[in-house]
């Protein structure tokens, strides 16, 4: 069925911000955003109200565990912009890249490490998106294939085993915070900003808006679809690295548990911060947004008593509620 | 006098704001053969949706031999005996004559195919004169007008009474359409009545018994055919000429040959097309769907990928296939379709109208917002789009200022460059036409290159400073200044005695 | 029945088939641990698993949509009839078959009234269904106290079959009767290829859409409640382990991405070459890595060959390396 013309209209941010920053930070309907604004309202009272909520090692926790999955749902939201929906393969990506990490740490310094994670993760994905935006394969087809080909690779060469930092290799300096906030949550603050900069102030950010909001009209216009859509994936790629390089900092080891299942949570946190699944419409401080509300609803059930087994649960009724909102009002 | 089968009074539509039909009424009697004309948005096709209930009225009163019907769905139209052929075929490529042949009729049960179903189905195919193609192949093997045949087929075989035709003969070679006015005036005396939906005026003359002629979403006249002449027929169909809207074209000038193609050939489409085309001028390309005249800009802006030939730009030969380098080379699209491969609907009216300029704009490839704003309000300043529209999603715009959008993306670039539109006032109301047209010649003011498609003759004769004109993908004539007027355009691009050869 | 047999659907997957089987006979090196009952068994095994999941899956591919929820419809109907099938397996039986209705069911309705993507629909029916499944099953394994009925489902019939297998093939069979043979098989395939050109032909495209979603999320529950039945307790898969294969099979099926393409029996024999591919590296005794890369490289290769604009890069390519 052909797409019908939504009658959008762009409803009023927060009033008195900047006009800039009103396009950096939101970007729904009038009354999406009223819905939205509720929500979070009513999800800080219920948060701050409910009891050890506001305590230092509640508050550190959270944020350090939103971080990880934060930042692979920062490049998950590349992705989605640029209307190729998800990739199943990011939470392998975490892992491996956890481990390579690691393993060139103890080989060749912590600087040598950093640099073959972020390498690593960066080249596996772009080589995805190079599959995906220079022939046409189907995305969630090749995000499979990447899944299947990477546990295949980490199980030949390593069987499985997990990867130590040696003794000579201190991550010391990483794991203190400043000024309270765990390194993790600076991290994914960093790749939130370093994120929202590439999509508004790059070429290739706009062009990522265009190609996931009308491949044909961005072809026409000149873009070369596939040079976008390979750098989205890059630095998809980058971000779960650096996701990864933190899991291994943090539990100082690494091994392909880590990063399992992060891609459901991604992109529910996408979804849920409100980037369209179709592409074109987005952000990622939006996602930043999403991961939080998510983390924040699961400890605040946590906290009052219900099993850690209903985040699933959750995560999904709010990512179908968010879904059907999105489209209401687009009329028949 | 004998019960109409078909009997429409008051009907109208709208779509979102725009009234495609206004109080219309029709009727049309048994064994009766109507043609349907009229320039594109007059409100065809819309009409034709509504009587085989693929959409409905919103007021008026649709009778089928003298019952009342409200037609609830394409299911419901069969069972009325009102079969469709649509202008986009709608069969199923993946599955067999046979099985296309039945698709979505009521009548079949759940293990489809028995014997004497496709005894009706091959019965019908007879009748046709193709009785002799098997069943069992898949329709992604045909032909278009193979398919169109097959299309035929299926209506007869669900008895239809009312066949419904638009367009029916676009893409046909020259022995197809005569076989299917052959089969159509069996058809006919057999007692089933035919609507005819069609631009070629020739047809309408050698089939029908009658036209009924629509214009901006209204009926017009029902006149038998032989009470009409071809001429008369093209005055009633385009209505007053609007001398007014069609800026005065500057004293002519010789300019350089901007754009030189070479024998381009698009596999299907385009055959050995040649054109010269000089700076500062306005080209139009004119010719029925299927002509090729779209495909032509299109191989152009580097958005045909199968294309072949020479095209020189201002003297630097060109590579086929790369929109990207098209648009380096300063050479910009705008295509016929702009919901789909124009605008970008969810994003601002700035962000479409930088979307060509962003690398002027930036430094060391960091975007500077103020100057790319200021830049978006020069654009939308030249093209009469209002100001207060800049931050609003350019989906929510109308058609007019949409195409305005688009327009304004090719201004201000380092030089002027070559513009390829296709139908670049489709859907677009009367004033903002006319602001587009005065658009067009500044930009060829300012020393563009403008090659258009349009199949709108009067449009055509109105704004071009030369015409092109196309016949199944061939060049037929071209016409400058004074030599180009509406009769020999119109006789060019229906059935030019000079084109013999079919599209393959 | 001509259309049955027409090979051009099932040559691909069969000749996928044939090469896995060459190739594992070979690496064997005559020592016979490929070619024999206890491989077949197993082969079918992994069938019965995977392949009524791939069907449900396969099918809602043809019409150009994703059901990502049959991995946590998997998962749930197995919890669900493991827990309320203590009195008898048929209530768990029926109570699970009843919840995959239901879910793909609402996930079609709101998926075709509502005018959405497959893709975040069925995103949130997995999310709400997995996390249904861990909420009962508190992310352990659930036991399910009837080893008879486990040992039953299990136990070789004709040495290489068992009850599992046997349902799970006469599923694919009633699939690939009703699909070459009925008129819903037809639709199906039309709406797949041009849906527009189904509904205006007067196909009730709507209906039958929720209808193959429904049937999507009756699949995976029957693979579910049969998998735990058989190990005697439930528990919650991770989503991975079985979206690839499903996934893998379906395409090696034949099931293009595009839509219109791909038959039951093809997604059947593309579920065959994953279990033999599975159980035949295992049974010659390399190392389980060498499935997943397998797996992997030929879901890749595949995913490139369809890929729309490879013809037309590479013909770009040869025309810029050859100057005419």
């Amino acid at each position: 069925m052909s797409e019908p013309m939504s009658p959008w209209r762009k409803g009023p941010a927060v009033p008195a911000m900047p006009k800039r920053w009103r396009q950096l930070v939101v970007g729904g309907r009038r009354r999406l955003v009223v819905i939205r604004a509720a929500f979070t309202i009513g999800l800080a009272v219920l948060a701050l109200t409910t009891p050890g909520f506001l305590s230092r090692p509640s508050l550190s926790a959270l944020l350090t565990t939103v971080s990880f999955v934060g930042c692979v749902a920062v490049g998950m939201t590349l992705i989605t912009l640029s209307g190729n929906i998800m990739s199943f393969s990011l939470g392998a990506l975490v892992g491996v890249t956890a481990m390579i990490f690691t393993a060139a740490s103890n080989w060749g310094g912590l600087a040598f490490g950093f640099a073959a994670a972020l390498a690593a993760g960066a080249l596996m994905n772009a080589a995805q998106g190079l599959v995906i935006g220079w022939a046409g394969a189907n995305p969630i087809v090749t995000s499979i294939a990447a899944l299947a080909l990477i546990y295949g690779a980490v199980e030949a060469i390593g069987a499985g085993a997990t990867v130590y930092p040696q003794a000579d290799v201190s991550y010391g300096i990483f794991k203190r915070g400043i000024v309270g906030i765990p390194f993790e949550f600076i991290t994914f603050m960093f790749v939130t900003v370093i994120g929202q900069l590439i999509l508004f102030f790059t070429i290739f950010g706009r062009n990522l808006y265009m190609v996931g909001g009308s491949l044909r009209a961005a072809e026409a216009v000149g873009v070369r679809a596939w040079r976008t859509i390979s750098g989205a994936y890059l630095w998809a790629g980058v971000f779960s690295a650096l996701a990864g390089i933190m899991l291994a900092i943090r539990y100082s080891s690494a091994d392909m548990d880590f990063g399992l299942g992060y891609e459901y949570q991604a992109i529910a946190a996408v979804l849920v911060g409100g980037t369209v699944v179709k592409g074109g419409e987005g952000s990622v401080v939006q996602t930043f947004a999403g991961t939080l509300i998510i983390a924040i609803i699961e400890v605040v059930l946590l906290l009052k008593g219900l099993r850690q087994e209903w985040q699933y649960l959750l995560a999904g009724l709010l990512v179908l509620a968010v879904v059907v909102l999105q489209t209401r009002g687009t009329g028949d | 006098m004998a019960q109409q089968v078909v009997s429409v009074q008051g009907v109208s539509k709208s779509y979102a704001g725009v009234q495609a039909l206004r109080a219309v009424s029709f009727s049309l009697a048994a064994g009766e053969i109507r043609a349907i004309c009229g320039e594109n948005g007059a409100g065809k096709s819309t009409f034709v949706k509504l009587l085989v209930g693929i959409t409905h009225p919103d007021c008026g009163v649709i009778s089928i031999d003298g019952r009342v019907r409200t037609v609830a769905g394409p299911q419901h139209a069969q069972s009325l005996g009102l079969g469709f052929v649509a202008q986009e075929l709608s069969l199923a490529p993946r599955l067999s004559i046979h099985d296309n042949i039945w698709l979505g009729s009521a009548e079949v049960p759940l293990i489809h195919r028995r014997a004497r179903f496709r005894a009706r189905a091959q019965a019908a195919m007879e009748m046709l004169g193709i009785g002799d193609w098997d069943l069992d192949r898949p329709v992604s093997t045909l032909s278009i007008g193979q398919r169109q045949l097959v299309e035929i087929a299926r209506l007869l075989a669900r008895q239809a009474r009312v066949l419904i035709l638009d367009e029916p003969t676009a893409t046909l070679t020259d022995a197809e359409i005569e076989r299917i006015l052959g089969v159509l005036k069996l058809i006919k005396a057999r007692g089933h009545s035919i609507i005819y939906v069609t631009h070629r005026l020739g047809e309408v003359f050698d089939l029908c018994d009658a036209v009924t002629v629509f214009r901006n979403g209204e009926h017009v006249a029902t006149k038998p055919v032989r009470e009409i002449t071809r001429d008369g027929l093209i005055e009633l169909m385009l209505g007053r000429p609007f001398g007014e809207m069609y800026p005065a074209a500057p004293a002519w000038r010789e300019g350089s040959h901007a754009v030189v193609v070479d024998r381009l050939n698009v596999p299907g489409m385009v055959h050995d097309f040649s054109l010269v085309a000089p700076s500062g001028k306005i080209l139009c390309l004119a010719g029925l769907i299927g002509s090729g005249t779209n495909m032509v800009t299109r191989a152009l802006a580097g958005l045909a990928h199968r294309a072949t030939g020479r095209v020189t730009i201002n003297g630097r030969e060109m590579r086929l296939g790369s929109a990207a380098h098209c648009v380096a080379r300063n050479v910009l699209f705008l295509s016929e379709d702009r919901a789909a491969e124009g605008i970008f609907h969810r994003m601002t009216v700035t962000d479409n109208l930088v979307a060509t300029g962003l690398g002027a704009h930036a430094r060391l490839g960091i975007l500077s917002w103020p100057r790319l704003r200021r830049f978006a309000a020069r654009l939308a300043r030249q093209t009469g789009i209002d100001r207060q529209r800049l931050r609003a999603y350019a989906g929510n715009l109308s058609g007019g200022n949409q195409q305005k959008l688009l327009f304004g993306r090719t201004l201000e670039r380092a030089e002027p460059g070559i513009l390829l539109m296709n139908e670049p006032t489709r859907g677009i109301d009367v004033g903002a036409r006319a602001d587009i047209y005065r658009l067009m010649r500044e930009l060829c003011r300012r020393g563009y290159t403008l090659i258009m498609t349009s199949s709108e003759l009067e449009e055509v004769v109105g704004i071009a400073d030369i015409v092109v004109t196309m016949y199944r993908g061939r060049n037929v004539a071209r016409y400058e200044r004074e030599a180009i007027e509406m009769t020999s355009i119109m006789a060019d691009i229906t059935h030019p005695p000079r084109a013999t050869q079919a599209v393959a | 029945m001509r259309a049955f047999l027409r090979t051009d659907q099932h040559v691909r997957p069969l000749g996928l088939l044939a090469l896995c089987i060459v190739v594992l006979t070979l690496a064997d090196w005559g020592q016979g641990r490929f070619l024999s009952g206890a491989t077949a068994f197993s082969t079918f095994e992994i069938f019965a698993t995977t392949g009524p999941v791939a069907l449900g899956l396969g099918l809602t591919m043809m019409i150009r949509e994703f059901d990502l929820s049959v991995i946590g419809m998997f998962n749930l109907a197995g919890c669900i009839a493991v827990i309320t099938g203590g009195g008898s397996p048929w209530i768990g039986l029926g109570l699970a078959l009843a919840a995959g209705l239901a879910g793909g069911f609402a996930q079609g309705f709101i998926i075709v009234r509502l005018r959405l993507g497959s893709v975040a629909v069925t995103l949130g029916g997995l999310l709400v269904f997995n996390g249904l499944a861990l909420v009962l099953s508190e992310n352990r394994s659930l036991p399910y106290d009837n080893m008879p009925l486990a040992l039953d489902l299990k136990a070789p019939l004709a040495a290489v079959l068992s009850i599992r297998s046997v349902v799970a093939l006469t599923i694919f069979a009633v699939a690939a009767v009703v699909m070459a043979v009925t008129r819903i098989g037809r639709d199906v395939i039309a709406i797949g290829s041009d849906r527009r050109a189904a509904m205006i032909a007067g196909v009730d495209v709507n209906e039958l859409m929720i209808g193959i979603f429904a049937f999507s999320g009756v699949c995976a529950a029957l693979s579910g409640v049969l998998l735990s039945y058989s190990l005697a307790s439930a528990s919650v898969s991770e989503a991975s382990v079985i979206l690839v294969p499903a996934a893998a099979s379906a395409i090696l099926g034949g099931v293009s991405l595009g839509g219109g393409t791909g038959r039951p029996l093809g997604i059947g024999i593309g579920v065959l070459v994953l279990a033999v591919l599975g159980t035949g590296f295992n049974a010659i005794g390399a190392p389980p890595y060498v499935n997943d890369i397998a797996m992997g490289a030929i879901l890749l290769t595949v995913a490139i060959l369809d890929g729309p604009y490879l013809i037309r890069r590479l013909s770009g390519l040869r025309r810029r390396a050859a100057p005419h």
